[in-house]
């Protein structure tokens, strides 16, 4: 029998490859890499969906984490494009924003780009932990707000957040500098030794605070008379 | 002109290659240098200066044909129809806030997508025309962007962060164009609000080399079907509000009116009335037929416009000229015969909406009443009867609409859509009198019952023989005293309406075993 649509065949098609499907190919690896990393991270430290946020798990995730990404190629919107996976992805089965946070941290820090910027506004959770331990050859800028606990431990890096952060920002940070260009919850600066946190908008409260240098609104709040270092 | 007579060799061929879209012969005006494409209701039209320019560096038939590549991939693929452009368009506003560079940020991405489509599918010469073209601002971005995913040279680079970021974007996946615009609008923020800004200071305003996308593109029948999908596909009213005052005064130039179509300017566009007018014409509402004294066969009567919506089977084909035209095929107005005989008809209808202050207010969120009730009066409007509108608050003190029998759709909108926020309490008197002025109607009533005389409506009720769909919103004591008290009547028919899906399941003038023994409850 004739086929009727003979006349159509081949029609101007060329269906060529372009350079644009690799791109999106190689996107696409990357990202289901990065995901199976995420996921034995999750397998080890968060079997009963349930994380505990404590030093020693916080230390225990990280060194998970650069494990599940080592010998990774990516870059820095391999990154991005994790954070919205986690958000909206059906790839992902569940999203704890801790070991999600502590994961995206492990992946900045070991990036190959010196600065990496991060596009978060349209993400609807706010992640945990962003910038944790970020070294001094580093800079993170994030737009968009984050959640808690976001820059503890950092470690020379530069981490700027133009948006909002939550409770607990710039805990134990050791040296490298926090700007977060909107406002900041409760133990800001908690435990703290060093380093400077300069804020736009305003602190809901601080932290016990050790060492290094607090501003809200370019005013120095942290050494000042009113305020005095906390000693353990 | 050589350009014309090569568009008369290519054409045959460039159609072919597209699958032979449904596209007039594009013609050939003077227009500008820069500027190589103009789509106006689907005729494709070429600038000769700017093929007289680009001539000196490129075979004449490449530019012509590339040109059309462009422009049918625009009809053929993205936007493809009114629907995807304003969702393009009302994605990228949500980046950039504005409502000129929005268009900017569609009309560059509808490009990207077309462009990159036709390398990919199709054997064109678009890559030797960006290669051609004056590459500044967005444009050598793009043209960057363009050599990094279709793998030629096109003697631009540069901006590597930029192109980075805009080549990872999947602009042949149709299904995340919404999530693509918004990243793609994301990384050219920028590079738009300097544009904006230095045409603010110049007041020169450089055009698009591959034309500009305007409304100009679409015909009022696929502004219409466009807006209807895209009213049932945003979330929430104010989104469509937002959307539909941008293009306002584009649409109100074509000649797009709440009304329908073709009744021409100066009959201002109410983006809260259209967004329930589409959103309604999405749910058809069944109404149970009515034995009717005295009523005949209908027969054709006299002439009238056809709108969209009108039922194509009463379309004269004779007096149209062949055309499915809004305001030029013309439709018969039947009249009922004066047989007589036991016919089913369908009655004219009193809508009875509340729109008190427990209510939602239909202006700022999506009222499920006002749908109910808008969807109810199309049903019955549609059947060629009229509705009535009582559209109270606290009545007794004033905060009411009354609406007489009509068939004026605009009118019967307007007047469900209003707003008063007060007190609840009918006035009976008001709804006895509205009845008087039609033969034995249907009342649809839609409320959350929460009314101070709620006891005296009841009785009214009781006391009636006209068919009543009585909506109620959510439950409370008082839809259960309501239910309760109309449990013995077999003429009043009771519905929930949660959320929008229930609104389909509300049958207009349902009544219990009408079907069996017509006669019985009359």
């Amino acid at each position: 029998m004739k086929n009727p649509f003979e006349a159509f065949h081949h029609t101007g098609a060329r269906k060529r490859e372009i350079p644009l499907d690799t791109i999106l190919k190689s996107k696409e690896e990357t990202l289901s890499k990065i995901l199976t990393g995420y996921e034995d991270l999750l397998k080890n430290e968060a079997k009963d969906l349930v994380w505990l946020m404590q030093y020693s798990t916080v230390i225990k995730a990280y060194s998970i984490a650069e494990k599940g990404i080592e010998g990774l190629e990516y870059t820095a919107e391999d990154i991005e494009e994790f954070c919205y996976a986690l958000d909206h992805s059906d790839q992902i089965p569940y999203l704890i924003t801790g070991p999600a946070g502590i994961y995206i941290s492990a992946l900045c820090n070991h990036a190959q780009e010196q600065e990496i910027c991060l596009h978060l506004r349209d993400l609807t959770v706010k992640i945990n932990l962003l910038g944790y331990r970020l070294p001094t050859d580093k800079k993170l800028m994030v737009q968009g707000n984050v959640g808690d606990f976001t820059g503890i431990g950092l470690d020379g890096g530069e981490l700027i957040i133009e948006g909002s952060g939550k409770n607990y920002t710039g805990a134990g940070m050791k040296r490298g500098k926090i700007v977060v260009r909107h406002n900041l919850g409760f133990n800001t600066g908690h435990g703290m030794t060093g380093g400077e946190l300069m804020v736009g908008g305003r602190i809901k409260g601080l932290g016990k605070i050790v060492g290094g240098k607090l501003y809200e609104r370019d005013q120095l709040i942290f050494p000042n008379e009113g305020i005095k270092p906390f000693y353990v | 002109m050589e350009i014309e007579h090569i568009i008369q060799k290519l054409w045959p061929r460039v159609r072919k290659k597209h699958f032979y879209p449904q596209l007039p012969l594009p013609v050939v005006i003077e227009g500008g240098e820069d500027c190589a494409l103009e789509i106006k209701s689907k005729q494709l039209s070429i600038s000769s200066a700017f093929y007289d320019k680009l001539k000196e560096d490129m075979d004449g038939e490449e530019i012509v044909e590339a040109v059309l590549d462009h422009g049918i991939t625009h009809y053929m693929y993205c936007p493809w129809d009114f629907h995807t452009h304003l969702t393009l368009y009302n994605e990228a506003k949500k980046v950039v806030r504005q409502k000129d560079q929005a268009h900017r940020a569609a009309t560059y991405f509808m490009d990207v997508v077309t462009d990159t489509y036709c390398v990919k599918e199709k054997d064109t010469n678009i890559a030797t025309l960006y290669k051609n073209l004056p590459k500044t601002g967005v444009h050598e971005v793009l043209t960057a962007l363009y050599e990094k995913i279709w793998g030629e040279d096109l003697g631009s680079g540069g901006h590597e962060e930029l192109v980075n970021r805009l080549s990872r974007i999947p602009y042949l996946d149709r299904k995340s164009w919404k999530k693509s615009i918004k990243k793609f609008t994301e990384v050219i923020q920028h590079i738009l609000e300097e544009e904006w800004n230095d045409e603010q200071m110049s007041s020169h305003r450089k055009p698009n080399p591959m034309g500009e996308h305007s409304l100009e593109n679409y015909s009022l029948e696929e502004i219409d079907q466009g807006l209807r999908e895209f009213a049932g596909a945003v979330g929430d009213l104010q989104e469509f509000k937002e959307t539909v005052e941008d293009l306002k005064e584009e649409l109100e130039e074509k000649g797009y009116g709440a009304g329908g179509m073709g009744r021409g300017k100066g009959n201002p566009l109410d983006a809260n009335l259209l967004y329930y007018m589409k959103l309604a014409e999405s749910y058809t509402l069944p109404i149970r037929k009515l034995p009717i004294e005295k009523r005949g066969y209908l027969h054709p009567h006299a002439h009238r416009p056809w709108e969209i919506g009108k039922p194509f089977a009463d379309i004269d084909v004779w007096t149209s000229f062949g055309k499915i035209i809004p305001g030029i095929t013309q439709i018969w107005t039947k009249r009922e015969g004066e047989t007589h005989g036991e016919y089913e008809g369908i009655p004219d209808c009193l809508i009875i909406i509340d729109s008190s202050g427990s209510m939602i207010n239909p202006r700022e969120r999506l009222s499920h009443a006002v749908l109910g009730a808008v969807c109810a009066c199309n049903a019955y409007l549609k059947h060629e009867s009229r509705a009535a509108v009582y559209n109270f608050s606290d009545a007794l003190r004033g905060n009411k609409v009354v609406l007489e029998f009509s068939h004026d759709k605009e009118q019967i909108y307007q007047a469900i859509c209003r707003y008063f926020g007060g007190g609840t309490a009918l006035d009976l008197d008001d709804i006895t009198s509205l009845l008087a002025n039609a033969d034995n109607p249907d009342i649809f009533i839609i409320t959350d019952m929460q009314i101070t005389n709620l006891e005296k409506l009841i009785d009214f009720f009781q006391r009636i023989d006209n068919r009543v769909t009585a909506v109620h919103l959510g439950h409370n004591v008082h839809t259960t005293r309501f239910k309760d008290g109309m449990a013995k009547k077999k003429n009043i028919s009771l519905f929930n309406v949660k959320n929008k899906e229930d609104i389909p399941k509300i049958i207009l003038g349902k009544v219990k075993e009408y079907l069996n023994s017509p006669a019985e409850w009359r």
